[in-house]
């Protein structure tokens, strides 16, 4: 079964990551970037909304070890400035939501390329 | 495959023709026909005069003929007419005149091929003058003899032997033998519309294309790894190998540059400023991987089935894919595209393979190459080197003969002179005979042993040895004589129409390995793109292949677009060809005062054309954004008062060009004084 975490904001993200590189050194990381969830737990992006239940479906066919890491980057206004640390950070440097990351490599889905399980689903076989 | 394999096929058919009573040698004063067969002489029926010419449609009477029975057939006077009818009615054409013996050669050439000729004597005629102008502005070409073949323009009597020798001749005839192409049935079910072989800059292009207009599309991308092992991802040779990480590199080079100009222009750099090779790699490598999986994405998204494995015909319509595991897959397709690019040669001398390197290695060459031997005068051979030494790597070019063959002659020399004086050394007239491993390492150490042309040799160490001295097309490993699709005995390029259509009606090729074309990276995607329009979007435009611009890439950049001055010289005459050209020092080097007068601009234009620029050249730093911008002058015909009459952008180099002055013919000064 694939691992599922989930983090809130950058600290947290960076904790959740090592942790799992720690545990697992070899193991494939998956994560995506989403707009944070308010209270009624629905994300304030509405691509993001869509791209969850093709990501939720695609990680069906996700490799055994892997760890799927759901991080909600803030709310709208956090993320509108250009200052956000998510779009400064230089292993990450986001440019939109949601975006889907195979950590360490340069494998990454933009924005609606998330809602579509064909590519998503390439992304979880390689 | 044997440029004659298909011939006796077309023989029968002249024979054919040949039994049922058409006529043999029959000639009239002013133009003459000519049907030669060496069989079947005797079968021959003459005929009358009104026979032979309504039999033979078309044909262009001399004045004997022009009676009232011939009028609906030559609208009489319309040189323009004249010469596209003598083309569209005969698989031969030649318009030639009876005292040049370079016609005589053209004519002997088909007839010991026992082909038919039409042919025009425009001295024997009174509107030669008129013909021989409709030539000129039908085909740039005003020398006799103009020859042409299933409607297609060969030239005159170089390129027509050429053809011959080449296979294109043989392709020509043979396609306008197949008259029109037969539609494909359609009853027969195959598993795609298109397949494409290489997922390259053309294939890539012509695979997203097709499956927008909605065909079922597949591409099969496979890189057989280098003998020292690299390979790569999807994209092809520009992405991986070539155009991208060559340009970052040479972007490497000029910022080495940069920062020692920085400092006359007050920066405080330390003098320690190193160059880390391993930084660079790593960069440039990073960005390839995530173009790599860019166009996968792409292809994912646009429903194109990516089958990363080689593929080989079977039958014309089937292929055989291999992947890395080895497991073998059949595939048939309706239409199939052959877009597999070209890999660098190696030169048949002992130790080649095992100890030197290409241009598909140093890219991603995990280490430092150190003292780097460059073989080859190719524009790749000059491009590593200039990179190289620009970010601080010991380079040696050795080149046999010229540099940059088939470009401009001048330019190129002042590339090489340019480059000597930047820390490059050349050695000219050698060739290398023998590598020999010294010592391994990450670079081990390799003896180079050369020989120039009187035998003498020339021994030296090396950590890195390069070899940029031409590519092949991957023609030779595709099972391609299992499609009998035509190649150029001489370099294995495919032979196409201006359709990229090969002889095989179904068989398409682009890029690289088309034969008689550019190898670029722009115009491969174009040829992909527009392919796919005319095959699933009722397209209907070609690639244009004239003044195409394109850059070489060495430390003073060389751009051009359109013809050589050899080539200007050669197709127009000396006589008619004038060259405006300046010496130039951009504004950027006065202050760190390097590189006086070092670039160079030059136009070159026909006289008897109202001065139309014909050749457009510049050396100089961003060559390459000069010139995309100027070919569109070229393309639509500028004269060189269209360009003086252009005000330029001050102060730049490109400048240079609005106010082009001087002949190259007056001999006078070109050097640069001030602003
Ligand atoms: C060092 C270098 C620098 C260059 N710089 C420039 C430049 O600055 N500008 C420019 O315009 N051009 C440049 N070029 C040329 C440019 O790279 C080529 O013109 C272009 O890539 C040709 O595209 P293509 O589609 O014909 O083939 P390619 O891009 O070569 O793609 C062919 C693909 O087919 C694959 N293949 C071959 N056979 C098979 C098979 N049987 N089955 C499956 N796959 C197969 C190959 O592995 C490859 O991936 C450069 C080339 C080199 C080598």
């Amino acid at each position: 079964m694939v691992q599922k975490l989930k983090a809130e904001g950058f600290e947290q993200f960076q904790i959740v990551v090592s942790e799992v590189e720690n545990k697992n050194p070899n193991g494939n990381i998956f994560i995506l970037f989403s707009g944070s969830k308010d209270t009624t737990g629905q994300s304030w992006c509405p691509d993001c909304v869509e791209a969850e239940p093709v990501i939720e479906k695609a990680l069906e066919s996700a490799p055994e070890d892997a760890t799927f890491i759901y991080v909600g980057v803030g709310d709208r206004s956090s993320w509108k400035d250009p200052n956000c640390v998510f779009r400064l950070d230089s292993k990450i440097k986001l440019t939109c939501l949601p975006t889907l990351i195979k950590w360490g490599t340069n494998k990454r889905l933009l924005d609606y390329q998330c809602n579509n399980l064909d590519t998503v689903l390439m992304m979880f076989e390689d | 495959m044997s440029t004659r394999s298909l011939l006796p096929q077309f023989f029968c058919a002249v024979e054919r023709r040949l039994t049922l009573g058409i006529a043999h040698r029959t000639s009239c004063t002013k133009t003459v026909i000519r049907r030669v067969s060496y069989l079947k002489q005797k079968s021959v029926i003459a005929l009358t005069r009104r026979h032979l010419i309504s039999d033979i449609q078309g044909f262009i009477p001399c004045q004997r003929y022009t009676t009232s029975t011939m009028a609906p057939v030559i609208p009489k006077g319309d040189p323009i007419q004249i010469v596209d009818n003598l083309i569209k009615n005969n698989r031969i054409a030649i318009f030639s005149k009876t005292t040049c013996p370079f016609c005589t050669k053209v004519k002997e050439l088909f007839s010991s091929l026992n082909l038919e000729v039409a042919v025009i004597e425009l001295d024997t005629r009174d509107d030669g003058a008129d013909i021989q102008d409709a030539l000129l502005q039908k085909t740039g070409q005003k020398t006799v003899p103009n020859v042409f073949v299933g409607g297609e323009h060969l030239g005159g009597c170089d390129s027509t032997i050429a053809a011959h020798q080449n296979g294109r001749l043989e392709f020509l005839l043979n396609k306008s033998q197949a008259g029109p192409k037969a539609e494909m049935p359609d009853d027969v079910k195959y598993d795609y519309d298109l397949v494409v072989i290489g997922g390259g800059s053309g294939g890539l292009a012509a695979s997203k294309e097709a499956a927008l207009l909605g065909a079922k599309v597949a591409v099969c991308d496979f890189v057989v790894p280098t003998p020292i092992g690299t390979t790569w991802g999807l994209g092809g040779t520009c992405v991986n190998v070539g155009c991208i990480p060559k340009k970052l590199m040479h972007q490497a080079a000029i910022l080495g540059q940069s920062i020692s100009d920085a400092k006359k222009f007050g920066w405080d750099v330390p003098d320690s400023a190193k160059h880390n090779w391993h930084t660079m790699v790593e960069g440039i490598q990073a960005h390839i991987g995530s173009l790599n999986w860019g166009y996968r994405v792409a292809l994912r998204e646009k429903k194109v089935n990516y089958l990363n494995a080689f593929a080989e015909f079977v039958d014309p319509h089937t292929l055989k894919t291999t992947d890395k595991k080895k497991k073998e897959t059949t595939i048939t397709s309706k239409y199939i595209l052959l877009a597999t690019g070209g890999r660098p040669r190696y030169p048949d001398i002992p130790g080649a393979r095992e100890y030197g390197i290409t241009s598909d290695d140093i890219f991603s060459l995990p280490y430092h190459p150190g003292k780097t031997l460059l073989v080859g005068a190719s524009y790749i051979a000059l491009e590593c080197a200039g990179f190289l030494a620009g970010i601080g790597v010991d380079s040696t070019v050795m080149v046999r003969s010229i540099l940059l063959r088939g470009f401009d002659q001048q330019i190129a020399e002042l590339i090489g002179s340019y480059m000597a004086k930047h820390g490059i050394r050349f050695q000219r007239g050698y060739v290398p005979i023998k590598l020999e491993r010294i010592e391994e390492g990450s670079p081990g150490r390799i003896k180079v042993t050369s020989q120039n042309e009187v035998g003498e040799l020339l021994e030296e160490e090396y950590n890195t040895v390069l070899f940029a001295i031409g590519r092949d097309a991957c023609t030779n490993n595709i099972g391609i004589e299992k499609a009998n699709v035509m190649l150029n005995p001489r370099n294995g390029k495919v032979i196409c129409d201006e359709k990229e259509q090969t002889n095989v009606p179904h068989i398409y090729a682009i890029g690289d390995i088309l034969d008689g074309k550019l190898e670029l990276t722009p115009v491969a995607i174009q040829a992909g793109r527009l392919l796919a329009k005319r095959l699933f979007g009722g397209g209907t435009m070609l690639t244009d292949y004239v003044n195409v611009p394109t850059t070489v890439f060495t430390p003073l950049e060389y751009g051009s677009v359109g013809l050589s001055e050899e080539d200007a010289i050669a197709k127009y005459g000396a006589n008619d060809v004038e060259v405006y050209h300046s010496f130039l020092t951009p504004l950027e080097v006065a202050i760190p005062k390097r590189d006086d007068n070092e670039g160079y601009a030059k136009l070159i234009c026909v006289k008897s054309l109202n001065e139309k620029v014909v050749g457009f050249h510049i050396l100089s730093p961003n060559a390459g954004e000069i010139t995309q911008g100027f070919a569109i002058g070229l393309k639509l015909g500028a004269t060189k008062a269209d360009f003086d009459n252009l005000i330029g952008i001050h102060p730049t180099i490109a400048e240079v060009f609005t106010t082009l002055n001087t002949t190259k013919s007056s001999g006078a000064d070109v050097l640069q004084k001030g602003c």
